[in-house]
């Protein structure tokens, strides 16, 4: 094992890496683990693991009320809201840079998060408007139902737009889905320009990010869509392993392609879209996760999806962990943690000499 | 099966709807008048506790709270509408005061459920509530008193204003507030603005009565509005200068532009309605009309 | 047997290919030669299902082809593509482990090491795909197409093998061996297609040459009634080339001529 770790940029001597793949999804569990204990343990409160340990051992009578309720109603569905939507956006960054064939590729190209932001910024301008009434009635939910079912339409309207006689074209994807974009971008515009000033900022507090508003209604509200871009993990692995010597050699492997794409592109939109809907634009995860998990454990979709699940909630649980104690009593958005210290990272990776030179990208 | 289905649902529904209606109306009625820690999230609020003398009670406040600048030292505990639920709770505070409006929803519905007491304070921008603002406020910490005499006093100042303002000669000025002038663009206060309220009660006329709230204005609009002066706020040295103002292009051919008759105030002091609003809005009338009004 | 009758494929209102029709039968070595845009490589996307042609049919063993499932024809058949571009660096008992995988074979990994060294990459097991040369990568993805097929002929039922252009960046000695595999795949009973452009290996490895121009068949059959003068003058334009030795001073090298 210690010899598997040893060379983590480069293959096992007999080219098989499913040892180390295996050793290194169990570390990212472990890892995993440990974030979600410093999730736990760690606030300005100063509730931390010791009381945990007698909440979840059943003499939690011993606590105040306000140690319970740190836990019941902030710590725990932060955690929970942080695992959840760290392995979404990896495991979705990874699952469109298969299915694009570009180590740069993130879930937002398929315009889910695109369409999540306008619905959002609809949602936050238009809401005391012309949306006053359905605000009225979905109440705390309107702004992530509205951004959820923006992301999905969105990515419909891609998915329509590059897919003829039942073929989607990766290429026409893409370049709709830059323009698609771009007049996302311009419709927001158009609302930023009729927001007024309280309207602006929260617009632009819900862009950078937050976990802050975790509840279990929000967990439980993801957990079918994070649920089913993970439970998809084992039937896509392999077409997304053969996708990438192309649709054609993956055809003729035996994967359905474009049952294959629908199926990927479907399970992401609802994903990030649900990810996006209750914790704003988080970026970096989806690229970041699956590219270090790919310098170390290789590129196999096997084990590259499910690590990317361990390693992104992981990240954005420690990454929360970051953001709120940093500036204790305020919080930072999250979406500039995750910025911060992934970018840098990224760097890192390209220009360090363990980092991937010329010979192994293409 | 299906109607005492809607039926049972709709039954729970309201029952539900009702708890939490209670729910919310007996946790925002709960003030703590021994409070010794507490959060008070808005400017206007914390302005009103020091002015209470209840400054030592303060353990936090939120980021739009800076004046006086004592409270800038103690610590912040967000922008009032992005706040930190765990930020809150772990200033172990034993009293939150909150302007309407805070947020976000869900951190409202974690404080509520923690059981410290915590007391939402309606600020609608109306002169005439300020006088109850200042008394919920002082009957959330125990301060009903002061804060009576306080009020009494701020109501004073308002109806010894409102009189003076009406002896001013003359035609009303028309006054344009402009929140920002980003790349020569204007954002002006419209009319359910506190902005438009204070033009108000200094004997002026909102130049912008068509746009509601803090909106862009048109260059077209802007000149259409023929402005006579022209307010703008100012935040610690931050100020906007007549040079800048009146180098727009859309202000050049105003009669504010004519006269140079740029006003500036701190932000705080201008909009937040607080005991020292009759102060900032004779101080406004002051500059609007020089030497009419003391 | 594998056949294509009438297959018509119009692009652009272009016909790539023209009322085709190709059998090809287990034990023989089928060989498509013909010029760049003679339909060789549309041919071959149409009978390994990848296309469907305008008119005509593909028939596996009886069955239309339109109506297996890609998992079916997967065990049936594999494809050696032209040029393969990858993005990820998988390491190349990876790449040929998803030929392995696409069998149904119940130990992939070892499948994939033996057929690297069938092709002679024994010991390129854990290089990155991209770090090989043109020639390594090529018969990393033969490997693959035979750990996809390893038996020529499964449950009774000829398996198949579809070569793209395999020679392409190989030199001559991987050329030939590539070449011999081929060969002794058809010859234990399983069915071989393949697209050179070498004229002298075709000569010698075809059981079956048919030549293709302008979407047409033009010749087909033996390689010694195919390759002759009028059929080379007329598809590539050359003249006398057949048959001839060159002047004097030039040496001239054919690889069916070697030693065995």
């Amino acid at each position: 094992m210690m010899k598997a770790l040893a060379m983590p940029f480069r293959p096992a001597e007999d080219g098989d890496r499913t040892r180390k793949g295996i050793v290194v999804l169990l570390l990212l569990a472990a890892v995993l683990f440990v974030a979600c204990l410093l999730s736990l343990g760690i606030g300005p409160t100063g509730v931390d693991l010791h009381d945990l340990w007698i909440y979840a051992t059943g003499s939690g009578a011993s606590l105040s009320t306000q140690e319970r309720v740190i836990l019941e109603a902030v710590r725990l569905p932060r955690t929970a809201l942080g695992l959840l939507v760290g392995a979404g956006l990896a495991v979705s960054g990874a699952m469109m840079q298969g299915l694009f064939r570009n180590p740069l590729a993130d879930p937002g190209i398929v315009g889910v998060t695109s369409g999540a932001g306008l619905a959002a910024v609809a949602a936050i301008v238009l809401g005391n408007g012309i949306l006053a009434p359905v605000a009225m009635v979905l109440g705390n939910q309107f702004l992530p139902l509205m951004a959820f079912f923006g992301g999905l339409f969105n990515t419909w309207m891609l998915y329509l737009i590059a897919t003829r006689d039942g073929r989607t074209s990766t290429t026409t994807l893409i370049l709709s889905g830059i323009a698609i974009g771009a007049l996302s971008a311009a419709l927001m515009g158009l609302m930023i320009v009729m927001a007024d000033d309280r309207q602006l900022r929260d617009i632009t507090f819900w862009s950078l990010g937050s976990l802050g508003g975790a509840t279990f209604g929000r967990v439980f509200s993801i957990l079918p869509f994070i649920g089913a871009v993970i439970v998809i993990i084992p039937f896509v692995a392999r077409g997304l392993d053969a996708l990438v010597l192309g649709d054609a050699a993956a055809f003729h492997m035996g994967i359905p392609v474009q049952r294959l794409k629908k199926i990927v592109i479907v399970a992401v939109a609802a994903a990030c879209g649900s990810t996006v809907a209750v914790a704003g634009s988080i970026g970096f995860v989806g690229i970041v996760v699956p590219h270090l998990l790919r310098l170390v454990m290789g590129p196999s979709h096997r084990f590259l999806l499910p690590g990317s699940a361990l390693g992104g909630g992981a990240l954005l649980l420690i990454a929360d962990c970051v953001a709120r104690t940093v500036a204790a009593p305020a919080e930072l958005p999250i979406g500039v943690v995750t910025a911060l210290f992934g970018a840098p990272v990224f760097l890192f990776l390209l220009l360090g000499k363990n980092g991937i030179t010329m010979r192994d990208m293409p | 099966m299906g109607s005492s289905f809607t039926f049972r649902g709709l039954f729970a529904a309201v029952l539900l709807g009702a708890s939490l209606a209670a729910g919310v109306a007996s946790a925002s009625d709960k003030g703590n008048p021994e409070a010794k820690r507490i959060v008070s999230i808005g400017g206007t609020i914390t302005e009103i506790l020091y002015a209470l003398g209840a400054e030592d009670r303060i353990v936090a406040r939120d980021s739009t709270s800076f004046y006086p600048d004592a409270a800038t030292s103690k610590p912040d505990v967000g922008y009032m509408r992005a706040l930190s639920a765990e930020g809150i709770l772990g200033q172990k505070p034993d009293l939150i005061l909150m302007e309407e409006g805070s947020g976000p929803p869900p951190v409202i519905e974690i404080l509520k459920a923690s059981e410290v007491p915590m007391v939402v304070i309606p600020t609608p921008p109306k002169a005439d509530l300020i006088g109850r603002k200042i008394r919920d406020v002082g009957a959330a910490v125990g301060l009903s008193d002061k804060a009576e005499a306080l009020a009494v006093k701020t109501e004073e100042g308002l109806k010894k204003l409102a009189a003076d303002v009406a002896k001013i000669p003359g035609p009303k000025k028309k006054v344009l507030f402009v929140l920002s002038l980003t790349n020569n663009r204007v954002m002006a206060g419209g009319a359910d603005t506190e902005a438009g309220a204070v033009i108000e009660m200094a004997g002026g006329v909102n130049a912008a009565p068509t746009i509601n709230g803090y909106k862009p204005l048109a260059d077209e609009g802007v000149i259409a509005a023929k402005p006579d002066v022209v307010l703008s706020m100012s935040r610690g040295d931050h100020a906007l200068t007549p040079e800048q103002v009146f180098a727009t292009p859309s202000m050049q051919t105003t009669p504010a532009a004519a006269n140079k008759a740029l006003v500036t105030m701190d932000g705080l002091l201008l909009l937040g309605f607080g005991p020292r609003t009759p102060d900032a809005a004779r101080s406004l009338a002051a500059q609007i009309y020089p030497g009419a009004i003391n | 047997m594998i056949s294509a009758e009438n297959v018509t494929v119009t692009r652009a209102g272009r016909k790539l290919i023209d009322n085709v029709g190709l059998d090809l039968e287990p034990g023989r070595f089928t060989v498509v030669i013909g010029p760049n845009g003679a339909g060789k490589s549309t041919l071959m996307k149409v009978i390994s299902g990848e296309m469907k042609p305008d008119t005509g049919f593909v028939s596996y063993h009886g069955a239309s082809v339109d109506l297996c499932q890609p998992v079916d024809l997967a065990r049936r058949r594999a494809v050696l593509p032209q040029a393969t571009q990858l993005a990820f660096p998988f390491t190349a008992l990876e790449i040929v482990r998803m030929g392995a995988v696409a069998q149904g074979a119940l130990n992939p990994t070892e499948q994939a090491r033996q057929a690297l060294s069938r092709v002679g990459l024994r010991g390129f097991e854990s290089r990155p795909y991209p770090s090989l040369s043109g020639g390594e990568q090529q018969r990393v993805q033969f490997a693959r197409a035979l750990a996809q097929v390893p038996q020529p002929v499964a449950d009774g039922v000829p398996r198949a093998l579809f070569l793209d252009e395999p020679t392409a960046s190989l030199d001559l000695g991987h050329q030939i061996s590539v070449l011999e595999i081929a060969r002794d795949f058809a010859d234990a009973g399983g069915i071989v297609l393949a697209i050179l452009h070498d004229l002298n290996l075709a000569a010698e490895f075809a059981d079956h040459l048919v030549v293709l121009n302008h979407g047409r068949v033009v010749a087909e059959g033996a390689c010694l009634e195919t390759v002759n003068d009028e059929i080379i003058a007329s598809v590539y334009g050359i003249a006398g080339a057949v048959g001839r030795i060159p002047a004097a001073h030039i040496p001239y090298v054919l690889p069916q001529s070697r030693h065995r």
